[in-house]
């Protein structure tokens, strides 16, 4: 069955944090909940799990590739029409790694930009559950889980002192 | 009754700084305040935004009329454009670096400028548009006509000459560095965003839908903010220095016949990181003054930051003497009158202005007395001076560069005479830095001038407490 999306919404960090270990206790994976706020948390404040992205490996593979094409645009324009320029090598490196060097950075900048869009998954197709409350400082608990089980974490959210607790079709329980 | 004062002081404790050195926001009070400044503009500021559009106004004009009676085909009359395009991407340039640099060292006192910083990425598009007549006017590597005593290819970092070397590998610099800046303050503001578009209308609010892309803040998107942040910041770093060594070289060294030197790009380097901070130092004294932000921006960030300026000023010194020196004690002809052409004569009175606004002034008066970095106002005005003395450097440098006279010469044979600006040059270069001030005016019209979820995050991490028989400012550091 498809796990849909429920949240809890709570004034104070402590609260969201203690509904974040209730929800461990209660044998929620650490993969069906997240905690969604207005200004990034210390790792680890709210007891979650700790996120791992592939972020770093965008830009290295960047940078190979533009190395590359800067190493070969040198070498086969200068083999192309090669000039003797002052008794120096027809390839010289340090002519060339002005070239190589621009196109590492050109390249390791681009995927830069296009793994953060990517890993953050922005823009993002729809928003999904939300309260704009968060953005003035309330801390959302987004919660995945099965129908069955929304009314115990409902339960759970609301007995951690979630000031409203919400899912999908608009409906709302407050506490 | 004193006494009593005596008695709560001394339960509470007292501090030895300042009551404002180290500011507060009220975390909950901070995102509705600064979304509300961002939409509602003071008379005054607009009054500023007007006076600025009038001035890019001139400027075209002047442009205009310099283009008209000059042509693109000879650069020497081209040489006070160079002067002012320089000195605006030497600190527009590096500005975005200054909020950078101090979020990955983890300064917690830079949290007010990283927006203000990060907003001079908007004028990445500026430096483009100016830097696109520059590609026409340089000349060209191969000797058209070579003549007696000539160069058949002038003396360029490009002697290999690669595909479309150097405007295309120049321009590409340049674009990489706006891209770039657009995208860490679309980074950097979309949480702001995100919370902004609730309060916004109009134009305003569909833009800031539009950029916040649905921005949710999930753990995993602060998680990728964060670390595209520091990698963009990285690589902005390694792309800006390279950029100002291509056009140090290419629009100044290798415009002057025999001119052969490893300190000028480095100098020019520390003069745009110096210049940048001195920029953002000055738009910080204004916010804190007249913009309102008082409870945003403490002293302490000036007391900080001019340490920094103070050191990037030795280090201008520094670099100057070393450029100095080597020449002097070089002895031949070419290097006396390269000396002679920027130092001493045809350029002395700008190279002594240089001295005096970029070093003397801001170093002795002010920046070398704690008593002075300690206030808003000191380091604020070292920055006035210190902008005065970059412009000074660009134009001895580029306007010299520019008419150095045979660009195909083996050496620079005589010393060439001063060249003075005429009406359109004055036009050109108030203009253009009119412009640079109405984009970023604007700018400030549309993003909130301080990063609301940096302070937020900062009033979670300081306080005030009590230690022993004073107080202090305690920082939690979870990085």
């Amino acid at each position: 069955m498809a796990k849909r999306p429920l949240l809890g919404l709570f004034d104070s960090a402590d609260r969201a944090a203690d509904a974040g270990d209730a929800l461990k206790k209660a044998g929620i994976a650490e993969t069906d909940y997240d905690f969604l706020t207005d200004a990034p948390y210390p790792e680890g404040a709210f007891g979650e799990r700790a996120e791992h992205h592939r972020l770093y490996i965008y830009p290295m593979i960047g940078a190979v590739l533009g190395l590359t094409s800067g190493v070969m645009l040198t070498s086969m324009t200068q083999m192309a029409f090669p000039m003797v320029q002052g008794g120096k090598p027809i390839l010289a490196l340090p002519p060339m790694a002005v070239i190589c060097y621009e196109g590492t950075m050109l390249g390791a900048i681009l995927f830069t930009i296009f793994g953060i869009l990517f890993e953050s998954r922005l823009p993002a197709g729809k928003l999904g559950l939300y309260d704009t409350r968060i953005t003035q400082g309330f801390i959302g608990v987004l919660v995945h889980c099965e129908d069955a089980e929304h009314g115990k974490v409902s339960g759970i959210l609301s007995s951690a002192g979630a000031v409203e607790v919400k899912w999908e079709n608009a409906r709302a329980a407050t506490a | 009754m004193a006494s009593h004062a005596h008695a709560a002081e001394h339960e509470q404790g007292h501090s030895h700084y300042p009551a404002d050195m180290w500011v507060f926001p009220q975390s909950e009070k901070v995102a509705p305040d600064l979304v509300g400044r961002t939409v509602a503009a003071a008379p005054r500021f607009k009054m500023w935004m007007l006076i600025a559009g009038v001035l890019a106004v001139v400027g075209i004009i002047g442009f205009i009329a310099r283009a008209a009676t000059d042509g693109f085909d000879e650069y020497g009359p081209w040489g006070y454009y160079m002067a002012v395009f320089s000195y605006l991407f030497m600190i527009t340039g590096a500005a975005p670096l200054v909020g950078l640099a101090f979020r990955f060292t983890k300064s917690h006192w830079r949290r007010p400028l990283s927006r203000v910083s990060e907003l001079f990425g908007l004028l990445g598009v500026v430096n483009v548009l100016l830097f696109i007549p520059l590609l026409f006017v340089l000349p060209p590597l191969a000797n058209p006509q070579v003549d007696h005593g000539e160069l058949a290819v002038r003396r360029t970092l490009w002697i290999a000459g690669p595909w479309g070397a150097p405007q295309l590998w120049d321009l590409l610099g340049v674009v990489a560095l706006a891209v770039m800046g657009l995208v860490i303050l679309w980074l950097s503001a979309v949480p702001d965003l995100a919370g902004a578009k609730l309060a916004a209308t109009g134009w305003r609010r569909k833009l800031y839908t539009m950029l916040a892309c649905r921005w949710c803040g999930a753990k995993r998107q602060w998680h990728i903010q964060k670390a595209g942040l520091a990698l963009l910041g990285g690589f902005y770093f390694m792309t800006l220095i390279f950029v100002q060594f291509l056009i140090a070289t290419d629009y100044g060294m290798s415009l002057v016949p025999g001119w052969k030197d490893s300190i000028f790009p480095p100098l020019y380097t520390v003069i745009s990181f110096q210049s940048s901070l001195a920029t953002i130092l000055i738009i910080m004294f204004i916010l804190r003054r007249w913009g309102g932000y008082q409870e945003y921006i403490g002293v302490s960030l000036f007391w900080s930051a001019s340490k920094i300026l103070l050191g990037l000023t030795l280090l201008w010194t520094y670099h100057l003497w070393a450029f100095f020196i080597t020449f002097w004690y070089g002895r031949m002809p070419v290097e006396q009158n390269i000396l002679k052409y920027f130092l001493f004569e045809s350029y002395g009175a700008v190279f002594a202005a240089n001295v005096v606004f970029s070093f003397l002034l801001p170093f002795v008066s002010i920046l070398l007395w704690n008593r002075f970095r300690k206030t808003d106002w000191g380091p604020a005005l070292a920055g006035c001076f210190i902008l005065v003395g970059t412009l000074a450097f660009n134009i001895r440098i580029f306007v010299g560069s520019f008419n150095a006279g045979d660009v195909y010469a083996l050496a620079l044979e005589r010393v060439p005479p001063p060249v003075y600006p005429d009406l359109w040059d004055i036009f050109i270069v108030v203009g253009c830095i009119g412009l640079a001030a109405f984009v970023y005016l604007a700018a400030m019209r549309v993003f909130p001038v301080l990063s609301i979820w940096e302070v937020k995050e900062g009033a979670l991490y300081q306080r005030m407490e009590r230690f022993m028989k004073g107080r202090y400012l305690v920082l939690a550091k979870p990085e």
